[in-house]
Order: structure tokens, then sequence, then C-alpha cells
């Protein structure tokens, strides 16, 4: 089950963080969103990437702290995503796949006329298709 | 994993027992110690100490056909007993002369040999005999050593004999003894492991507990061979039977039971990290880590004793961050490109200490949690259970613990309950400090992170250390902490997770009694962008508590904080500049209306307020402070700020002194009990709020024009006064180059009274613009164009007055300083009305567009600041005359000048005007008045350079026509000609003829004597030469048609060679002539050649007359009379002059 969602700013900044566990955990979940930036940078900025992995969005899996894991991936605007999971054993292509989808509603909610670029994204129907997609995330996506 | 014992931490090492001779036992242990393996010796000095090496039990538990259930897993000294007390091998060393000497000795020796056989007697511990000699002769017989050998039955190669006399020989024997062992110990080791082995084939045990303890022993035998794959199969075997009896067996209590399992899995997990590590499997290490945690993170036990299992499960992750700092495998940076993908399942972290560390403090803390919850229910719990018992101590079984129980003298041990345990366990547990530990685990990771430059991860440690130091009332190093932690959440908008620090932060401002700092960060904790998402009830942010509720309260808590505490009159201040974080409590942007103002008068600006706190909040008195302290006003209306909304004052300001009026500090107070002081900020240039920038909210401006809110600025340029002084430059039209031109200043009071007045002058390239061109930038030729001659027409009889009234200041006050361009001259004190003057005197030497700037200074008197007045004139300088110069021959006159025939030949070179040499050449000056003003020409001469008193007169000049009058007008556009003879005296290649000199006055109309100007015209340099041949025609100045008139062709020779000269004479159709048509003649050196012509003319009106050629042969060069010189006019019948007003008659 995913149970954080974010997307980071170009300055680290958060600009969408949406936790699904209702639970005490939220401000750890930001602790980790927070933390899992470091390793961002390091892939981003680590000169020896091989030039095949140069235009590749989805940054892999960011850190395993024992009870979740984190999923990082970088859009062309350098705009962050970043997900965490409780499902230990994830495969790479529900990763992508939900990475995917949910780029499509981050641009399309960035699209939004009245968005104001750089600036925390509130849109209610954003928030419902990210509730959307991340109901929808599992094993049974690839079947 | 300095709390492991050194025989588990290191590697074993194959132990050989030395006995007899105890002198050789320091060489030879130490060299063994020094081979690769190493092996340890234990060394008995005599034979009867070799009861050490006695079994403790006669009964071997392996040996029983019905085994007892085992009491435990692994034995506590199994381990050391095999490195310190079970040698592999044992040696005895006898000495040669002891053996073949005396028959006593023997014995002794034999008896020895049977003591030892007998200790070692069912164990494979194998017997060496070792035969020391002194000497190399003194070899011992077959006999006694076969003898011997029998005596200890053994093998011929474990009797070695041992060679000490010299160092080779020593060296030789310690080398055989050492390979020997090394062998023996081998083999040893490998039929121990292989006994073992034999019994867990048999599958003979059913308790699991054997089987872990044989496979341990297997993999420590294989240690002991360094067959480190084995002994991992082995360690690997053992953990996994380990975990299936977790759950099955029921020998010990449950709490004991897990405690010794989990021990055991520690040290069997310790071994098997230690050998990947080692081995460089980096990777598999870490995979065995992961594995290790989740198979036994959930095992947590009974709830009383769950904080066993985190301090167990933290240790687990300092272990292996310790093994991963001291073993420095390198991650697998190389070998795997990516990680977090499918190719590498790792991230980087996994491969740092640091994350473990981390994470064993995580763990510790769960630990701490976990004591004291379980303390709390303790102190529930009935007293019987909760005593401790006095006396327990470790057991003989590793991860177990017995009592001890004295009875008089007798001891006895026995098992503990597992309340007992509990009890036991927790008043250890109570014994230590657990957060300093905490603290110095977040410190090692905090470390290694940052220097890895995981900034966020760092901070994390950060805000770890600082909770724990918090924990254990530590306020002050607490506070440091969270401080840097704020700065970072500060910085990258991380607004929960600011929250969180702050609500610590402002506790421990609270607790330290620092209200400034309570207040400081109560205030950016209400005024943070912190909105409800509807979980917040639930998160524990510490002792923030939940947002969305608290921002409110805060905000209502600090503003009416000081109201209660009444006694304490002291306000709070708060300091706001342009980086505090407290920008979002209280922001103030003050823009000016205009960009500059005049004095006294008034100008406008607004004060906005802004600020973020969830509440309105009224501002009791609020003061803004300026650069001038005239200026600063406050107002004591109550003012309301609502959320998130600009409050916009507008006021005005009147400055009485000129230059720049800033808005410096607004000052909000507040409930009487708050001064927020807040740094001014122009609008222009003021930065987001860096927690609130983010937010998507409604853009608002400071201004309620919004331009002004781009642009407005905090200061304000308070211009000078008006000027009441006229300052006039007046100018009569272009300036003519030589001149000096003269610009009257005129100064005239209107209502200012001067003071120590200041008249600048400032000369400037038309050209290059601007008079930010200061007279020395330019360059140095080029400020000579135009040149500040000096300033005339000062008031003198005034000067004079100064000068003699009044004292040295005065005069040394009176500023006059002239450059080239730039000049400076005091102005005398004026009262209104009155006036000065002066005359600006410039020169031009060359024709330049120039701009005269002149400013005055002044004090208008009673205020004590400067006026400046500045006026600017450009003026054009141009040059009087066009001046231009002919050369010419008198009429009809003829030299040949070589070097003009030369010049036609090689037009490439400088051509020069060519002179002859005391012939009278003819050289017409003409100068153009270029000007629009009419000039008086006064003279034209041609002035040798260097002056007429030269020594050598190299020409004569003569005027031959000139200006008549004294004064001769020009009106603009005429052309005056000057003719002058020039007769050169010496003949010269390069003769310089001087400079024509013009002067002229302007034509003014006042009766003012101008000033003559010179103005020089340079003629070139020419050549004078002596002409070889000079050729004159002599002809009538007119003819009459029909009547016939002579020409004569003059030809000299002025060389002192015979000339032969060709000459001939064109047709005409105008006139018949006689004489011959081409024709030679040779002229002797001096004398003159005569060539006579009759002509008659046919026709009248102006006529050419035949064209005449005179060809010097010598020089191939032809004299050709010019058009001019062949014409003639002839009349159709006499002409008749009459000049009547003269009275006479002209007879050409």
């Amino acid at each position: 089950m995913i149970v954080c969602v974010a997307v980071v700013g170009h300055q680290n900044n958060p600009l969408y963080l949406q936790s699904f566990t209702g639970s005490d955990d939220a401000l750890k979940l930001h602790h980790i969103v927070h933390c899992s930036l470091d390793v961002i940078d390091e892939r981003v900025n680590n000169p020896k990437r091989s030039a095949s992995t140069l235009n590749e969005t989805f940054l892999g899996l960011l850190y395993p702290t024992e009870n979740y894991k984190v999923y990082g991936y970088l859009t062309n605007t350098k705009v962050k995503f970043i997900m965490v999971t409780t499902d230990l054993d994830v495969k790479d292509a529900d990763v992508r796949s939900f990475f995917r989808k949910f780029h499509a509603a981050y641009v399309d909610a960035v699209c939004n006329p009245f968005h104001v670029p750089g600036k925390k994204i509130t849109s209610n129907s954003f928030s419902e298709r990210v509730g959307t997609i991340v109901r929808s995330f599992g094993p049974s996506m690839t079947l | 994993m300095e709390d492991y014992p050194e025989e588990l931490r290191t590697p074993p090492v194959s132990l050989v027992c030395l006995t007899g001779c105890p002198e050789l036992h320091h060489p030879i242990s130490a060299f063994l110690h020094s081979e690769q393996p190493p092996i340890n010796t234990l060394a008995l000095p005599d034979f009867s100490k070799a009861s050490v090496l006695a079994r403790k039990k006669n009964r071997d538990p392996l040996s029983q056909p019905t085994p007892a259930p085992p009491s435990g897993i692994l034995k506590r000294d199994w381990l050391l007993k095999h490195r310190t007390r079970v040698p592999a091998v044992v040696a005895a060393l006898f000495r040669a002369d002891q053996i073949s000497g005396d028959p006593a000795q023997w014995l002794q020796a034999c008896t020895d040999l049977e003591n030892l056989k007998s200790l070692i007697h069912g164990r494979s511990t194998r017997l060496v005999v070792v035969l020391v000699q002194t000497q190399a002769a003194e070899e011992l017989s077959e006999d006694v050593m076969t003898a011997l050998r029998k005596r200890a039955e053994i093998d011929s190669k474990h009797l070695v004999e041992f060679v000490q006399n010299d160092a080779s020989d020593l060296r030789q024997s310690l080398n055989k003894l050492a390979s020997l062992f090394a062998e023996l110990c081998l083999t040893y080791y490998k039929e121990e492991g292989r006994r073992i082995r034999s019994i867990i084939e048999k599958k003979s045990s059913p308790f699991p507990e054997l089987n872990i303890r044989y496979c341990f022993k297997i993999a420590i035998y294989a240690e002991f061979r360094r067959d480190w794959s084995e002994a991992l199969k082995f360690y690997e075997e053992a953990y996994r039977v380990l975990r299936e009896m977790a759950n099955t067996s029921t020998r010990l209590p449950p709490i004991q039971r897990l405690v010794e399992i989990k021990t055991i899995a520690e040290q069997i997990h310790f071994k098997i990290s230690t050998l990947l590590l080692h081995g460089g499997k980096i990777m598999e290490a870490v995979a065995r880590f992961l594995k290790h945690i989740k198979t036994y993170k959930r095992l947590v036990g009974l709830p009383e004793v769950d904080f066993l299992h985190w301090e167990w499960f933290s240790r687990q992750f300092l272990v292996f961050a310790e093994l991963l700092e001291t073993t420095a495998a390198s991650a697998p940076s190389s070998q795997s490109p990516r990680f977090g993908t499918s190719e590498s399942p790792f991230s980087e972290w996994e491969f740092q200490p640091a994350y473990y560390y981390q994470l064993a403090a995580n763990y510790l803390r769960e630990k701490r949690c976990c004591l004291e919850q379980s303390s709390v229910s303790k102190t529930d719990l009935p007293t019987k259970i909760t005593e401790a018992p006095d006396s327990v101590m470790p057991s003989i079984h590793i991860g177990q613990s017995a009592r001890l129980v004295e009875e008089g003298d007798i001891v006895t041990v026995l098992p503990l309950s597992d309340a007992e345990y509990v009890a036991y366990a927790l008043a250890e547990a109570e014994r230590f400090q657990d957060c300093y530990e905490i603290i110095a685990l977040y410190k090692r990771a905090q470390e290694s992170f940052s220097s890895h430059g995981s900034q966020r991860m760092a901070c994390l440690c950060t805000l770890g250390m600082a909770r724990e130091y918090y924990a254990s009332d530590d306020f002050t190093n607490s506070k440091q902490l969270f401080d840097t932690v704020a700065a970072m959440y500060r910085r990258e908008g991380w607004a929960p997770l600011l929250w969180e620090v702050l609500g610590y932060l402002r506790d421990c401002g609270k607790r330290l009694g620092l209200t400034n700092e309570y207040t400081a960060y109560s205030l950016e904790m209400a005024a943070l962008p912190v909105f409800s998402t509807g979980f917040e009830e639930t998160i524990d942010f510490g002792p923030a508590g939940p947002a969305t509720l608290s921002r409110e309260e805060i905000q209502r808590e600090v503003l009416n904080f000081a109201v209660e505490t009444d006694g304490d009159p002291e306000p709070v201040g708060l300091d706001v500049d342009l980086v505090s974080p407290l920008r979002s409590v209280l922001l103030v942007a003050v823009a000016f209306h205009e960009q500059s103002v005049k004095p006294d008068s008034v100008a406008s600006l607004t004060v906005s307020l802004l600020s973020h706190l969830p509440l309105l909040f009224k501002v009791d008195l609020l003061e803004v402070e300026f650069n001038q302290p005239a200026c600063n006003f406050s107002m004591s209306i109550p003012l309301e700020v609502s959320p998130n909304k600009w409050l916009r004052l507008t006021h005005e300001v009147k400055s009485g002194q000129s230059g720049k009026l800033e808005c410096l500090t607004v000052k909000a107070k507040i409930n009487n009990n708050l001064i927020i002081c807040c740094r001014a900020e122009s609008p222009a240039l003021m930065e987001d709020l860096t927690s609130w920038k983010y937010e998507n909210q409604r853009e608002t401006y400071p201004t309620l024009d919004p331009a002004l809110s781009l642009s407005g600025q905090k200061s304000i340029q308070v211009d000078e006064p008006n000027p009441l002084v006229d300052l006039t430059l007046n100018s009569i039209g272009p300036a003519l180059v030589g001149e000096v031109f003269q610009i009257p200043v005129l100064v005239v009071s209107t209502g200012h009274v001067i003071h120590g007045g200041e008249l600048k002058i400032n000369l400037v390239d038309a050209r290059g613009g601007g008079m930010l061109m200061s007279p020395r930038e330019t360059d140095e030729s080029d400020a000579h164009h135009v040149e500040l001659l000096s300033i005339s027409g000062l008031p003198e009889e005034k000067e004079d007055d100064l000068n003699t009234d009044l004292s040295e200041e005065t005069k040394s006050d009176n500023i006059r300083k002239i450059q080239y361009s730039f000049g400076v001259v005091s102005v005398p004190v004026l009262k209104e009305g009155e006036s000065w003057c002066c005359n600006l005197e410039i020169r031009w030497h060359r024709p330049k567009s120039v701009m005269v700037y002149v400013s005055l200074g002044y004090n208008p008197g009673d205020v004590d600041q400067r006026v400046n007045v500045h006026r600017s004139l450009q003026i054009e300088g141009k040059v009087p005359f066009f001046t231009n110069h002919r050369f010419m021959m008198p009429f009809r006159r003829e030299p040949l000048l070589i070097s003009n025939i030369r010049s036609l030949i090689s037009p490439l070179e400088e051509k020069k005007v060519s002179l002859a040499l005391k012939e009278n050449n003819i050289v017409i000056v003409s100068a153009k008045n270029c000007t629009d003003v009419p000039l008086n020409l006064v003279s034209m001469k041609i002035v040798p350079e260097g002056g007429t008193d030269s020594n050598e007169k190299l020409f004569l000049v003569q005027e031959i026509s000139g200006i008549s009058n004294k004064c001769t007008r020009f009106v603009p556009g005429e052309e005056f000609r000057g003719v002058f003879s020039i007769t050169p005296l010496v003949a010269k290649s390069s003769l310089s003829l001087g400079v024509v000199c013009v002067e002229w006055t302007r034509d003014s109309k006042n009766q003012d004597q101008p000033e003559t100007v010179t103005t020089k015209h340079s003629l070139p340099q020419v050549c004078v030469e002596e002409p070889p041949l000079v050729a004159a025609i002599e002809c009538p100045p007119f003819a009459i048609v029909g009547d016939p008139f002579s020409l004569y062709i003059k030809v000299k020779n002025n060389t002192n060679l015979l000339q032969e000269i060709k000459y001939s004479l064109g047709d005409s159709q105008n006139f018949i002539f006689c004489g011959a048509h081409v024709h030679t003649a040779s002229i002797l050196p001096g004398k003159e050649h005569v060539l006579s012509y009759k002509f008659v003319p046919f026709s009248a009106g102006v006529q050419q007359l035949p064209r005449i050629t005179i060809t010097s042969v010598r020089y191939s060069a032809q004299l050709t009379p010019s058009i001019a010189a062949g014409t003639i006019f002839v009349y159709p019948a006499e002409p008749k002059f009459s000049l009547e007003k003269n009275g006479s008659e002209l007879v050409v």
C-alpha cells in the first residue's frame, strides 16, 4: 500500500504531500520524504552515471526504511516525485507505471491556468485523482 | 562490538603446548607467533605443570548412550578453552644430554612422557618430542632415538632434533618445527571437525541445541584451519537450526529461552558478517544482515521484557555498523552503476555505517520507551515479583543467567524463574542512562552523513540528538541543536517539520527562562503556514501540539503574555531584520510615492504591514524612524492588522534637509507588552517570505498602486532648495581659432544672499559629450586644442579692497585656479539684487566644438547647505581664414628645372615644389574669410622660420602686391590675395620658406581697440636648384591685325657646358611668320641665344601664337611655354587708350 506521495519543487520545498495512513505516522513520513531528497541529490549529481541512464526519470528505490520503501522520480523540469510504500516486495514496473500516471496527473494540475508555477498544489481534483491512482496501485496493475 | 569477548571478535589461532626446556620457550613462541598463519603457544616451564591440560570432566557427553537434554546451547568458555587451554599439539622438549647421559635422567624423561601421554589420552592431540642439541656434533645414537620414539609412541617424523648452536641452525630448526606444528594443527582441527560432523550425520541427537553446538564447533574448527567457506556454511546451518528452534524449544522459561536464542543468534550472525565482510562480499553481508533483522524483528517476546528485545535489536545495528566501518570494504559503486533498481536492489545508504548507527539509535530509543513503560507497570505489580534476586550471574551457558545461593560455605547455582529474571533485567537496565548512548550513536551517524553530503539525513540525526537532550532535560544543548535543525527546515520550507522543531525550541526557551526567545519562537510558530489536514490530532508533534488548533492559541498566549505577568514592566522587544524568520509575523514595507521631493514640501509615503498570524491583532503604537530624526513620526491610533492582508497607511513627511531621506525602522507596540522593531523594506527589493512563498495564495500588493509595489523605495531624494540666483552665459557667435574669445558670465542675486560662492568652469569636448569627462581624463594634446586662459573682468577694485583691508585669510579664501579646461573662481558675497560678472577667456587652437559648463555653488546664507546652479553653452571654434598658396614663374619665363623632369619620370616620389635659383619665383597667397562675421585684415607677410635675424639670408622676399590700406575689411566669403616674389639665394634640396602670417581683427563696432590676431599658414618645404637653361619669351603685349611684330625667344645657358638645343615652331592659321620652323642651336657657357621671329597676325581677338618647343639635347627635356604665355590679343586696329580722369594717356 502506498502510504505517502509527495511533489517536491526546485528549492527542495514541498509542493504537495499527501499521506494515506491517517495515523500518527504523518510526521514521520514528512521526515522520510525530506531525507530521501538527499539520495535524489546524490543520484542526480553523481557524475558517474552512464549515458543510458541520463534521460531516465525514474530514480528507483531511494532508501528502504524497515517499514517502508521510498521511490523517486525526477521530471524534466526537475520537480521530484517521491512515493513511500509499505509493500516491501514491489516490482519496478509497477512503480514506474505508478509514477507515469502520477506525472500525467501532475502535468494536468499545473496546466491549470489558475495555478501559479512553483506554488503548492492545492487542487482538489488533483488530490482525488492522486487518491485513485494510489488506490489502484498494487501487483494487480501489471496483470 | 567491544562488548564481545576477544575470542569471538578475532579469528581463532591454533594452539601448541610447549613443555620442558623453558629457556627455549620464548624464541620458539615468538617465532611461531610471527608465522603466517600464526600459532599461539601454551608454554609450560616443566612437566609438572602439564596437569593444566587435564580434562575437567571425565565424562564425555557425546559418548553417553542416552544423552540427557543439554542445559544450554553453547558453553561460555568453550571457545576460550580451545584458544588457551586445549592445544592441538603437545611438544615435549628434552635436552640431548638428558636422554643420553644419566640413566636416572632417562627414567625421568620416560616418566614425564608417560604423564603427558596419559593427559592427552582420549583426545586427538598430537605429541611431538623435540630433542634439543646444543651442538651439532652431539648426535644421539640411533638406538636412543628409537627407544625414545617407542616410549612416546610416535612416528619418526614426530621426533624432531632441534639444533641451536648457531643462528642459521637455529633458524632452520625453528622452521622445521613450525612447519611440523602447522601440519599437525591442521590435522588435529580437521579430525576434530570430522569427528563432530560424523555425529551430526548420524543424526543421533534429538536436541536441536546440540545440533547448533556441533555446527558451531565445526565452524570454529574450520576457522582454525582458515577454511572460511566451510566455516560460513556451518555458521549458516547453526543459524538456521537456531531459528527453527525458537518456536519449538521448551527447555527454559519462555523469556530466558528467547534471550538465549537471541544471544546465540547474535554471535553466530556476527561471525557470519565478519567472514563475509572480510571476504569482501559486502553485498551479501548487507543482504544477510537485512534478513537477520527481518527474521528477528517480530520476535519481541513478552511485553514486560520488550525493552530487552529492542536493546538487542539496536545492538545488531550498532555491531553491523561498526563492522562496516572497521572492515572498510568499499561500497560496490563500481560494480553496480545504479542503486535502487532491479539491477541493484540496495540503495546507497545501506552500505554506509551511518545508516545503521542511526537505526541503532532509533531502536535504543524504542528500548528506552519500553523500559519506561515496564518500569511504570512494575510499580503497579505486587512487590514480591518485583524484588530482584541478589546475586545473579551469567551461567556457564551463553545467554543464560543463574542465581548464586550461599548457604554457609556451600555455594549453589540455581536457575532463575522468568519473574525473577524480569526483575533482574529491569534493575540492570535502569542502572544505565541510555540517552547518552543514543546521543553518541546519533552523533556518529550525523558526522558520517554530513561527511557524505547527506545534509537532510544528518539533520534528522541532529534532531534525534536534540530530542534526547530535551528528554534528559539538557535544554541548553537541546536548543542549540534544534536551532540548526530549524534553520534547515526554514530554508526549504518544510512547515510541518519546522512546526515540530519550533515546538521544542519554544519549550526550551520557556524552561530556560528566555522570554525573548520564547516569544520569538511562539510567534514564528503562530505565523507558520500549517493547515489542517484532519489528522493533526493524532500526530505526535512533541511539545508543539497539534498545529491547526495551536496556532491561534499560541498567538493569544504570547500576545497576552506580559499582561498576565503584571509585575514585569519591561515589554519584550523583538528585532526583525531582513533575514529574520519573524518577517512572516510582521513585515513592513515602506514606499515613497515619489522619487524626489523639494525641500520643505510634503512627500507622501505608504507604510504597509503584513502579518501571517492567524488572528487579528491590534497595534497600539506605530513608530516610524528615518535617517533624519526630524521626520520621525508615530501613530497612536489602534491599528488592526488582519491575517494575510496588507494594512496600508499613508502618511506625509516634510524634510527641510536636502539629501537622502530613508525610512529605517518601524516599531510596532502590541498590547503594551511586545515591541516588534522591523527593518523597513522597499517593496521593489522585498524578498519573499521563505515559509509563505510557496503557498498558493492570492498575490497582494503592499501598496494600492501595483506599479508602486514593483518600484517603490523606502528612501527618497530631497532636492536642494531652488536657487534664487541668475547665472547667465553669453557668447557672440562662434569663436575663431587663435583669438582670445571672451564669454561674459553674469551672476545676479534675485533672492538669496550668496555666501562662499564658487564658480566652476569646465570645458568639455562637445563631441565626447557629457560633463562627466574630467579634464584630467582628456588627452593631454587634446586638452590643448581649447584652452581656458584666464578669467578677466573681475571687479579689480573690489579685489584690491580685499587685499588691502582684509586679512590674509580672506585673500587665500579667494580661490582662483585655472587649468587648461577647468577653472574655479570665488564669487564675493552678494546681497539680494547685487550682481557680479566676469569674462571667461578661452582660446581655440584648433577648430572644435566645445561645451562650456559653468556652475555656481553657494550657501544661501541662513541654511547650512549648498545650492548649485548650472549653465552650459556650446561654442563652435572656427577657422577664420581658409588660406592657400600657389607658386608661379614670372610671365613668359621658363627655367629648365631638372627635378621637375625627374618627377615626371618617377611620379611616385614625393613631389616637392622646385624653385629656380636666383630667379624671381612668384608665390600667391590667398586667404578667404570663411566665418560669418566681417574681419579686418591688418597685414599679410611671409616670415622666415626661426625669425628674420638669421645670419645667412637664404632667400629674398618681396611683396609685390598686398594690403593697401591699414585695414582691409572682408565680408564673409571674400578672398584676398597677396603676391610675393621669392628669390632663393642658395641652392638647397630642402628649403623652408617660413610661414605666412595673416594679422586680422574682428570688425567690431565698438570703439575699443580690438586685439590683433595672427593666423599662420606655413609654406611648404621647397627644393631650390639652379636651372641649366632659362627660356624667356619676349613679345609685345598686344598686336594689331596686319601689323608685324617681333618675337624673341632668349635661351640662356647658365652652365659651364656647351648646350645644344633644338627648337621648333608650329604653324598657325592666324599668323604668318618668318624664321626657322625647326632648327638646332648651340649655346656657349654663360651665353644667351636669341631666336627671333617676325609675326603678322591675320585675325583679331585673343589668339594663340604658334606652339614653341625648345628641347635641350643634353637633358632630353622640353621647355614648353604655358598656354597663357603663348597667347596674345590682336586688335583689329590701333587702340586708343584715354584715361581722362588722370589726365594722362597710357601708352603701352
